[in-house]
């Protein structure tokens, strides 16, 4: 048993394992990941065609902007929602069903380390990926971001992951506990995602959604990108956005990994555990 | 329990102690004050029928499930309070059969349960490396998973559980499923394992392989310790032994006058008894004190010719059933 090391850093160098693990993964479904880019490539050319219809007026902004620029940052933000959620919930739900959870909860590893590790590889590529399409959208449809607003863009994006992170939390302890309970998981990130303006303007929608939107997370980021790369607003708004942002996060990331050793205690208690 | 030895182990130097265990699900009794000690280099072999509890009292061993009372220590370490310190010390061979990724190689595999124990990468390799020859899979090294055998992956699953060198090797029907020569290799290796100290637990429903293997034996039924003692002394525990005979007479089948006069000649020493519509072949039970040559000599001293006499369990196999209530 020797050459073992112990403590946080030991456990934080666990998820260069699962990284690794999930990258060699992936890239065994070589045809997965290229028909994600297709799928992701097809949407932004569907908008790319309505954004034709759609006069720029419409757009908040008051005919400065396109539409497919618009709807582009909601994409790449409601893109990085839904895939980041989708992986984060059957991540453990399919360690669960591969057989592989209690291998795993049989290793000193805490819970919270095989949670994050499932999903640390989707954590790095999902950002990485949403990035990559916005370069890349950027230069096929001809839209143009503001280059100041590029770096604090990012900022906000980041200020957002650990949201992503506490609601999949949330989501994951919800399906270790049922088994079931994606559907209904989905319906609450299509709800989230379309209620935040990520395709429409808000005008659009009843008034009653704009005030739910500005204390959505996924409305605050959305909004908040677009004012960097569309507006180019400047630090002090990308500042303010962030503010908001970082305390739903943190309470939301909290919830989730409480929610989670509460979900992981119970099926130790109850056995549970393997059983899918 | 009919019996208190733990297998020659010395209970003060037990690697694995585990002290009135008991587990309930909902208003079902699991286990119920279960003790196991198991000492550094020793086999214990843990039986019982499906349900009887080996599984959960398993789980309980490695942390994966919590006990309701009594106290297990893996090294000195108590699972229930430092579960995380105990898992360093337990290799664990579940019985299940897909517990690997797949679209991984073996060697991958391996070196990812490596790190997760907390050791560099190329350690983690290093070890893999030497316990996939260890289990004769060096030619699979670095084929994926999902390609692999039964059979080799319950050789995987063995190379898993050895990684770290663990004093206490936990492993849940490892034979299952495996030819003989699979088996055999298994069964060779954890006996090696054992020669160099470590402390293995074997649980099984293959009741003769723990013949000349294990150096003590639990049986569990229906929650609760019913033997704990060694191979031998489990031998012992069966009575009635059972033989399928071959009966004529010198120029035809058994009659029913016949039948009668071999039933009094075995008298009170066990009993005789046709097989389905079968004219020659008969069940021929023994009691403890019977010597079935001398009850062979007065059946054919009644003018019955014995064709074959073929014994039907093994004397593990009738204390098992003796020692537990399922009869299926």
């Amino acid at each position: 048993m020797t050459g073992t090391r112990s403590g946080a850093l030991a456990e934080a160098l666990k998820l260069g394992a699962f990284f690794r693990r999930d990258l060699l993964v992936r890239l065994s479904y070589r045809g997965a990941i290229v028909s994600d880019w297709i799928n992701l490539f097809a949407q932004a050319l569907v908008f790319s065609f309505v954004s034709k219809l759609v006069h720029p007026i419409h757009i908040n902004g008051g005919g400065r902007t396109s539409y497919i620029a618009f709807v582009t940052v909601g994409i790449a933000v409601a893109g990085f929602m839904a895939v980041g959620l989708a992986r984060l919930v059957s991540a453990i739900q399919q360690e669960q069903s591969l057989g592989t959870l209690e291998s795993l909860m049989v290793t000193p590893t805490t819970a919270s380390v095989v949670l994050l590790g499932s999903v640390i590889y989707d954590l790095i590529y999902v950002p990485f990926r949403t990035v990559i399409f916005l370069i890349i959208v950027s230069i096929v449809f001809n839209v143009s971001f503001a280059a100041s607003g590029y770096i604090p863009a990012l900022l906000i994006l980041a200020a957002f992951i650990p949201f992503v992170w506490g609601l999949g939390s949330i989501a994951s302890a919800g399906v270790l506990t049922f088994r079931r309970g994606s559907g209904a998981i989905g319906f609450l990130a299509f709800a989230l995602t379309f209620t935040s303006g990520a395709y429409f303007p808000l005008a659009l929608f009843p008034s009653w959604v704009a005030p739910l939107a500005s204390i959505n997370p996924i409305g605050i980021a959305i909004t908040g990108m677009r004012a960097q790369l569309i507006g180019g607003a400047g630090w002090h708004d990308a500042l303010v956005t962030i503010a908001k942002l970082v305390p739903l996060s943190g309470i939301t990331l909290l919830l989730g990994l409480y929610a989670f050793r509460l979900a992981m205690r119970r099926e130790r208690r109850l056995g549970t555990l393997g059983l899918y | 329990m009919t019996g208190s030895s733990s297998g020659g182990a010395n209970p003060l130097s037990a690697v694995l102690d585990a002290r009135d265990v008991t587990r309930s699900f909902g208003d079902k009794q699991v286990l119920s004050g279960v003790d196991l000690r198991v000492g550094a280099g020793r086999i214990s072999a843990l039986l019982g029928p499906n349900g009887a509890g080996k599984t959960t009292f398993l789980r309980i061993l490695t942390g994966l499930l919590l006990a309701e009372g009594g106290h297990v220590s893996v090294a000195g370490i108590d699972v229930g309070q430092d579960p995380m310190a105990a898992r360093r010390h337990i290799g664990f061979f579940p019985s299940a059969d897909r517990t690997f990724y797949n679209r991984l190689s073996g060697l991958e595999n391996l070196a990812f349960f490596g790190r997760m124990y907390g050791i560099r990468r190329q350690e983690a390799l290093a070890r893999a490396r030497k316990r996939l020859v260890d289990v004769g899979l060096s030619d699979a090294v670095d084929q994926r998973v999902g390609l692999y055998s039964h059979g080799m992956q319950k050789r995987l699953s063995m190379a898993r559980a050895l990684l770290m060198d663990p004093p206490v090797l936990v492993i849940d029907e490892a034979t299952d499923g495996l030819d003989p020569e699979g088996a055999r290799r298994v069964q060779d290796l954890t006996r090696s394992i054992a020669a160099d100290g470590t402390a293995v637990i074997w649980t099984t429903q293959r009741l003769d392989e723990i013949r000349g293997f294990a150096d003590a034996v639990t049986v569990l039924d229906q929650g609760r310790t019913t033997f704990q003692g060694t191979v031998e002394d489990l031998m012992l525990k069966s009575s009635a032994r059972g033989y399928l005979l071959r009966l004529r007479t010198a120029d035809a089948t058994l009659d029913d006058d016949a039948s009668r006069r071999a039933a009094a000649a075995l008298g009170d020493r066990g009993k005789l008894a046709r097989v389905g519509t079968d004219r020659e072949h008969f069940r021929l039970d023994l009691e403890e004190h019977a010597v079935l040559g001398e009850v062979l000599a007065d059946l054919s001293a009644t003018g019955v010719v014995v064709l074959d006499c073929a014994q039907q369990r093994s004397e593990l196999e009738e204390s098992f059933l003796r020692l537990t209530t399922a009869r299926t």
